[in-house]
């Protein structure tokens, strides 16, 4: 089959790797990181543009990169060609393999800050995407240079609290990684934090099950065109609907 | 009166102090303690969360205006219930089990207690049985769930799910919030109302309680 990829970036060697072991001639295109810091419905229209470059009877289906990721792929509708998506939350639940495990860690592990190799190096020096996130990253020199010591201060403390209330960084290995950095910058990030640090195995056979064509129900859902994506809100996480 | 206009000012500005001064002078003056906070409070975050609606005002901006408004509580409360003002409504605002955000959850918080409620907030990563036992320890008549990851939504149905198998769902009206949060979800599992901005979420509130 020739297949069309539209991945997040965040997802890059992983997409990569999968790709250049498909029995399919699959083209790759990156979309930027933090779309879904812009929210769900603008992420969905970012999307769906990308869905809409795609020529007419080049591919026999679009595959996405992506879980339902905040809504941001709720909405997406299949134009001529049909898309693909693994039922998953995010890119988090396709690095650790399944859904299942995904929930089981996550409920396991509350207050757990994930990173992969595309979460260490995509995106630096980013471009504030949206509003939503404004201030969340600044330093306290900064916000004291906006808003005075006084509020600048306050500021800090209140939109960084929220790292006191995250206790883990969890690492997703997924053997890809070409030399230590990446697990040595997650450690020292978790060190800087205060919190605790953790290197779990991640499992790339649900990537490589989408870019291969076998796209069970269980674990993808196919738009035919015409059809939109839709949170399912339940354990399938995403259904179709016209 | 000019003390209120400077209070008003003040929140909208994200003045703390000078709310603080305002507020002082206002009581001194003999404004009503409910005065200050319906004729003023109220409307000046009312214009908060307007100016966040048109993306005048981000994050950074609701909060100073909110920590404006809870620096003006603090003298007034204390005075509102020595008078026996009865709150608009108590309500119990957590954000659900596994989720740790709350930044949105706090605004919100803010913006129901400048709006007249008396507020619980359980702060973040509440599960089921806190929601209960602080609806029921505090007399709430209105529970608000906020979430923002689609993996911790589902949280919001157990939680209401609980309230039903205790007996309690009758008791309360539940409301829900959060970026990933729709209208849709909402009805599916059983919200007595959803709102999608911190503004709204007071006014929906005030429908619910009412009602």
């Amino acid at each position: 089959m020739r297949l069309k990829l539209i991945s997040c970036e965040v997802l890059f060697r992983e997409m990569c790797h999968a790709c250049a072991h498909s029995p399919h001639q699959v083209d790759l295109e990156f979309l930027p990181k933090g779309l879904h810091d812009l929210g769900g419905k603008p992420m969905a229209a970012k999307i769906q543009e990308a869905v809409d470059r795609t020529p007419e009877g080049a591919y026999e289906a679009i595959l996405l990169g992506y879980g339902l990721c905040g809504n941001g792929l709720d909405g997406l509708q299949a134009r001529h060609t049909p898309l693909v998506l693994p039922r998953a939350h995010d890119c988090i639940a396709l690095l650790m393999g399944s859904h299942e495990r995904y929930q089981a860690y996550f409920e396991s592990n509350p207050g757990t800050y994930y990173r992969s190799t595309g979460w260490l190096e995509r995106g630096k020096g980013l471009q504030q995407l949206t509003h939503n996130t404004m201030g969340f990253d600044e330093s306290l020199e900064a916000m004291i240079g906006k808003y005075g010591e006084d509020n600048g201060r306050y500021l800090f403390e209140e939109m960084t609290r929220y790292r006191a209330q995250y206790r883990k960084l969890t690492f997703i290995e997924t053997g890809l990684e070409a030399d230590g950095k990446f697990v040595a910058e997650a450690a020292g990030e978790a060190e800087e934090r205060g919190w605790s640090f953790e290197r779990l195995p991640g499992d790339l056979a649900w990537l490589g099950r989408l870019v291969d064509g076998q796209w069970t129900d269980a674990e993808f859902v196919v738009a035919a065109p015409g059809q939109r994506i839709a949170a399912s809100y339940d354990a399938r996480v995403v259904k179709v609907r016209t | 009166m000019p003390d209120l206009e400077k209070l008003h000012e003040a929140v909208i500005e994200g003045d703390w102090k000078a709310a603080v001064a305002a507020t002082h002078a206002a009581i001194a003056e003999g404004v009503p303690p409910l005065t200050i906070v319906t004729g003023c409070l109220v409307p000046a975050m009312d214009e908060v969360g307007r100016r966040f609606e048109c993306e005048e005002y981000f994050v950074p901006e609701m909060l100073l205006s909110a920590r404006a408004m809870k620096a003006s509580m603090a003298i007034v409360r204390p005075l509102l219930a020595a008078s026996g003002a009865e709150p608009v409504g108590r309500v119990v605002i957590g954000t659900v089990k596994g989720d740790l955000h709350d930044i949105g959850k706090n605004l919100v918080a803010s913006m129901l207690e400048g709006g007249g409620f008396e507020v619980i907030d359980l702060g973040a990563d509440v599960a089921p049985e806190r929601f209960i036992e602080a609806a029921t320890a505090r007399h709430a008549n209105l529970v608000a769930l906020s979430a923002l990851l689609t993996v911790t939504m589902p949280s919001m149905k157990t939680t209401i799910d609980a309230f039903q198998a205790a007996g309690l769902r009758e008791k309360v009206k539940i409301m829900v919030g959060g970026a990933p949060v729709t209208q849709q979800y909402a009805d599916a599992i059983g919200a007595d109302g959803y709102s999608d901005s911190a503004g709204s979420a007071v006014a929906l509130a005030r429908k619910l309680v009412a009602a």
